[in-house]
């Protein structure tokens, strides 16, 4: 199944490098170009946000790091190897809600990838009860998607990009669809877990306060073609408090973004 | 009064009125026999109403397999592959306008009055139908959940097994109500016609020598049929709907099936 | 979202590729000629037909029929259906029952029409009005409801007057969704009077293509299948043209 996990990495677990990669979409009258020429290195155990306004492609170039979809031109590394098909044992991915199977228990939600590497059915549950625990819904594993508000669900898929143990999460707007208040919480949960597992983290948003406020790094793209236009250090001591999104160095780097995206839009 | 109170009451009193009106003569007997007439006429002909039953059930049994085999099976093709369905769905929609009954004499010539042409008939016509529900009903199923499943590293025929079947079970149901109720419509229709055995036959006989009891006692016998049919699918359903509850795929039959597909004549 | 023109030759390829195959298959002997004539020799046997008197008066008949039974039916079952819609307590009571009367064969009631109605015109605009009018109030109650609170609320706070929010508010918003149901209803309608015709009639076009069927004479009757069949889509294919241009603002 995974013939890329028995090479040895050059580069330890958790890095993700992209070097030029450019993305073009051919539709029947014309070319998209999606991405060009879009470079970036992520360290392991970095907290990295993707940002910009729709169609800037950040959630393209996250579906390529996941092995979902192949770049036009450049190279995309995990850990070191290419990733040409999905391979869980390296990357967890996260997506939107509803991405959970409403037939499927919480449980089995979180050990379905599990199952189709044919793990036995008691070692499943373990390891689905313990990601569950870490993700804080002990004692959820029976019910079904639908008796789970929207930050469980979320929580749940949480669980289950981290049950194989992978070196890198990837989120696609995970929190989009939540109330702020949900989202606020979710967002420390995230940070609680990434602080506990050490996982290299790629998170895509539209929200910058969301973006500064869980991000060791943002990056800032603009569209049409998509490209990077700022890389930002957030210097912010961790853990991240409440209190820090009213101060001087949140705000700056709030603004600096925004004037960004409001020259691409 | 409550609805459902009034409604019953509606109910109760249709049925006394059934028996009332044509026993004190306000409506002649030969329109409409009293319901206890009707019972009478088909419990003293019972053996012939069961030999014709057993016919007609085998007609209908046969006929459900082929139209609801074929029209889930080719529904199920033709839903997940778009360009066929660009294709050939406007082109079904606009066959299923043609009031399919006149291709009937075509296979009484073709295959006789037996059950070949009731069951190539009945075929027929339940296949449109369920074809265009499956078709439809496949299309809900939420992309997001085959990209999660991909993302997984799941294989293609994992995919089917583990998310298509599941996630189409409920389309897959209401297919087979609507086109099971159209195929009981087309076998009784073509047996009423021209045939030689089957309720829609003893109907027919019944009504050329003017007895209504008996022709009443049949219609009661296509209408329990139609009902118990309903019943069966309506409580496989329910047992389906545990598990799908609260999602797209999930949502009950009668939402998804536009009235269009519900029995004809 | 509008077709291609590539998608439309692809379809025309589909119709004239099944007409060739009809053709070969007959003209080769694959199938023997007499229970398949072939699609020229049944598209001439058509030709023919429209030229005889009787045919046309048989096919007048039933247009007849068929539209006294649309015109019964129709509004009927639409002030049936807006009574329902806007009362929620009688639709509460209405609606199942109204379900269960939808979705139960009415074919099999075809008897009962001759043994109240004879053998003739009432009996089949009877049957075709039976068979419409479910799906009219059905289809009728699905439109009021498709008239959204927020623009009924919207016309209101600006002072409209009811005959005001009828015509710029429930007309507009109900178009879509009332062309569909006349569509419907008319392929309802259609069904049960050809379907009467066969069953029981002495003229008609339904009636006419059971003889040929019984008498086995099949160009006569495959030319019937594809001149109802043609009617028929033509019908739906002019409805829908004009769905489309009323529902352009839809998504």
């Amino acid at each position: 199944m995974q013939p890329l996990a028995n090479i040895t990495p050059l580069k330890p677990a958790g890095a993700i490098e992209v070097r030029n990669v450019g993305q073009v979409f051919k539709t029947t009258t014309q070319d998209v170009v999606a991405l060009e020429d879009v470079s970036l290195d992520v360290k392991p155990g970095r907290f990295v946000v993707l940002v910009g306004p729709s169609g800037c492609g950040k959630s393209t170039l996250l579906m390529m790091m996941a092995g979902l979809r192949q770049q036009t031109s450049g190279t995309i590394t995990i850990s070191g190897a290419p990733i040409p098909e999905p391979d869980p044992n390296r990357v967890g991915v996260v997506f939107q809600e509803a991405s959970l199977f409403p037939w499927l228990t919480a449980e089995e939600n979180v050990e379905f990838p599990l199952a189709l590497r044919g793990i036995a059915k008691s070692d499943r549950r373990t390891r689905a009860q313990d990601a569950l625990k870490l993700v804080g819904l002990d004692g959820f594993g029976k019910r079904h998607p639908h008796e789970l508000s929207g930050g469980m669900k979320q929580r749940v898929s949480i669980a289950r990009g981290l049950v194989q143990d992978p070196p890198v999460l990837l989120m696609d707007e995970p929190f989009a669809a939540l109330d702020e208040q949900t989202r606020m919480t979710m967002g420390d949960e995230l940070l609680r877990i990434w602080a506990a597992t050490g996982k290299t983290v790629v998170f895509v948003t539209h929200s910058l306060t969301e973006a500064v406020y869980l991000a060791d790094e943002v990056i800032v793209m603009s569209p049409r073609p998509g490209r990077i236009v700022d890389h930002l250090q957030v210097p912010l001591p961790r853990p991240r408090t409440y209190e820090m999104l009213s101060g001087d160095t949140f705000g700056s780097l709030r603004d600096r973004i925004w004037r960004h995206i409001r020259k691409s839009a | 009064m409550s609805a459902a109170t009034l409604r019953r009451l509606i109910v109760i009193s249709l049925i006394a009125l059934w028996e009332i009106l044509p026993r004190a003569g306000f409506i002649p007997e030969l329109f409409l026999p009293s319901l206890s007439s009707t019972l009478a006429a088909g419990w003293n002909e019972a053996g012939e109403y069961g030999h014709a039953l057993a016919v007609t059930l085998y007609e209908v049994a046969i006929s459900m397999a082929f139209a609801c085999g074929g029209g889930i099976l080719f529904g199920a093709v033709v839903g997940s592959l778009p360009r066929p369905r660009i294709l050939i769905m406007p082109m079904v929609s606009s066959l299923y306008a043609v009031p399919l009954v006149i291709l009937y004499p075509v296979f009484t010539v073709w295959l006789g009055i037996g059950s070949e042409s009731k069951i190539a008939f009945a075929s027929i016509y339940g296949f449109l139908p369920t074809m265009l529900a499956t078709a439809a009903g496949i299309q809900t199923i939420d992309p997001q959940l085959l990209l999660a499943a991909r993302s997984m590293g799941a294989t293609l025929s994992q995919r089917l097994v583990r998310v298509i079947i599941p996630a189409a079970i409920p389309t897959v149901l209401s297919g087979l109500r609507v086109g099971g109720a159209l195929v009981i419509v087309g076998v009784v229709v073509s047996e009423m016609l021209i045939s030689s055995a089957g309720i829609g036959y003893l109907i027919s006989r019944y009504r050329t020598i003017l007895d209504s009891p008996h022709v009443f006692a049949g219609v009661l016998l296509v209408l329990a049929m139609a009902i118990a049919f309903n019943a069966a699918i309506k409580w496989i359903e329910r047992k389906a709907a545990i598990w799908q509850t609260g999602t797209r795929a999930g949502q009950s039959a009668e939402e998804t099936v536009p009235a269009a597909l519900q029995p004809a004549t | 979202m509008r077709s291609g023109l590539g998608v439309k030759a692809a379809r025309i390829a589909i119709v004239v590729a099944l007409f060739a195959i009809w053709e070969i298959l007959s003209r080769t002997g694959i199938v023997n000629p007499r229970l398949l004539p072939s699609a020229s020799d049944t598209l001439a046997t058509l030709g023919d037909l429209l030229q005889r008197a009787s045919v046309r008066k048989d096919l007048a008949v039933t247009a007849s029929e068929v539209v006294t039974a649309f015109a019964l039916a129709v509004p009927v079952g639409a002030l049936i259906g807006f009574l329902i819609a806007e009362n929620r307590y009688f639709a509460e009571v209405a609606k199942p029952l109204l379900f269960f009367a939808f979705s139960i064969p009415k074919s099999i009631f075809l008897p009962m029409f001759i043994l109240v109605f004879g053998v003739g015109f009432a009996q089949k605009v009877g049957f075709g009005f039976f068979s419409t009018i479910f799906i009219v109030i059905m289809s009728t109650t699905t439109a009021v409801e498709s008239v959204k609170v927020e623009h009924l609320t919207v016309a209101r706070s600006y002072g409209a007057t009811p005959m005001q929010t009828a015509f710029r508010v429930y007309l507009p918003s109900m178009l879509p969704v009332l062309l569909e149901a006349l569509r419907i209803s008319m392929i309802f309608n259609l069904t049960g009077v050809i379907l009467a015709e066969m069953y029981a009639s002495r003229d008609g076009i339904g009636h006419q293509i059971a003889t040929w069927g019984e008498n086995f004479q099949m160009k006569q009757l495959l030319a019937g299948v594809v001149m109802i069949a043609a009617i028929a889509i033509a019908f739906n294919e002019l409805v829908r043209w004009v769905e489309t241009r009323c529902s352009h603002w839809r998504t």
